[in-house]
């Protein structure tokens, strides 16, 4: 069975946001910039508070932010 | 000073966990080898050894630790943190458990054929508990260093 994974679209919201740096956005959703690395890269899934508060960063709706495929 | 740029402040605190641990490990055998070879290994000759352990690691982490916290800013744990955290807890915790699992085995192998695998010791046992904690906490360092640099 194949593994489902949540994708993002957190680095073109962060570049739609006037070019918000990583380590902006870490600071305004209470994580480090490695975090947020990581969730770039897609290489970890966010827990749905994370999810919440990264989404109200960028004032977007969850799923446009995030995609469960 | 390039190093440390390329590793957040909890990486490099978790490497000279690494390290530490590596060090006391190597330091350990190095004095206790020589003695379970002469037959000499008892209580009076593991204390000293011990005591030296501790006040090497006590040293170590004053230097190290000091110098990764001057150098880095510390971060505040985030929830992935505590993710890779609970994740090398739990490779500890196995590692912990199959070593004492080890410990009892041998105890009842040792009753059972002392002439065979020769005489288990308090001071041996106490060793071995030693080596187990040591290679728990190792275990637990490179699954969190492990998780971090897959993640990037």
């Amino acid at each position: 069975m194949k593994k489902q994974k949540i994708k993002n679209q957190i680095r073109r919201l962060r570049f739609d946001a006037n070019e918000m740096t990583q380590a902006e956005l870490a600071e305004k959703a209470s994580v480090t910039r490695q975090t947020i690395i990581a969730l770039e890269a897609q290489k970890y899934s966010p827990s749905l508070e994370l999810a919440f508060r990264i989404a109200k960063v960028f004032d977007v709706p969850l799923e446009e932010a995030f995609q469960y495929n | 000073m390039q190093f440390l740029n390329n590793y957040s402040n909890r990486e490099l605190n978790i490497w000279a966990e690494l390290t530490l641990d590596i060090l006391v490990y190597l330091y350990f055998i190095y004095r206790v080898y020589p003695l379970l070879i002469n037959g000499q290994f008892n209580n009076e000759t593991l204390v000293p050894i011990i005591i030296t352990t501790i006040i090497i690691s006590i040293i170590y982490s004053i230097i190290v630790f000091g110098v990764i916290n001057i150098f880095t800013k510390e971060e505040e744990k985030d929830e992935r943190d505590y993710f890779y955290e609970l994740n090398s807890y739990r490779i500890s915790y196995y590692i912990s458990q199959g070593g004492i699992l080890g410990i009892i085995c041998l105890i009842l192998f040792n009753e059972l054929y002392q002439e065979n695998i020769g005489l288990l010791t308090p001071p041996k046992i106490a060793m071995i508990f030693l080596i187990i904690s040591v290679l728990s906490s190792t275990g637990k360092s490179l699954t969190q260093l492990f998780n971090y640099r897959k993640s990037i």
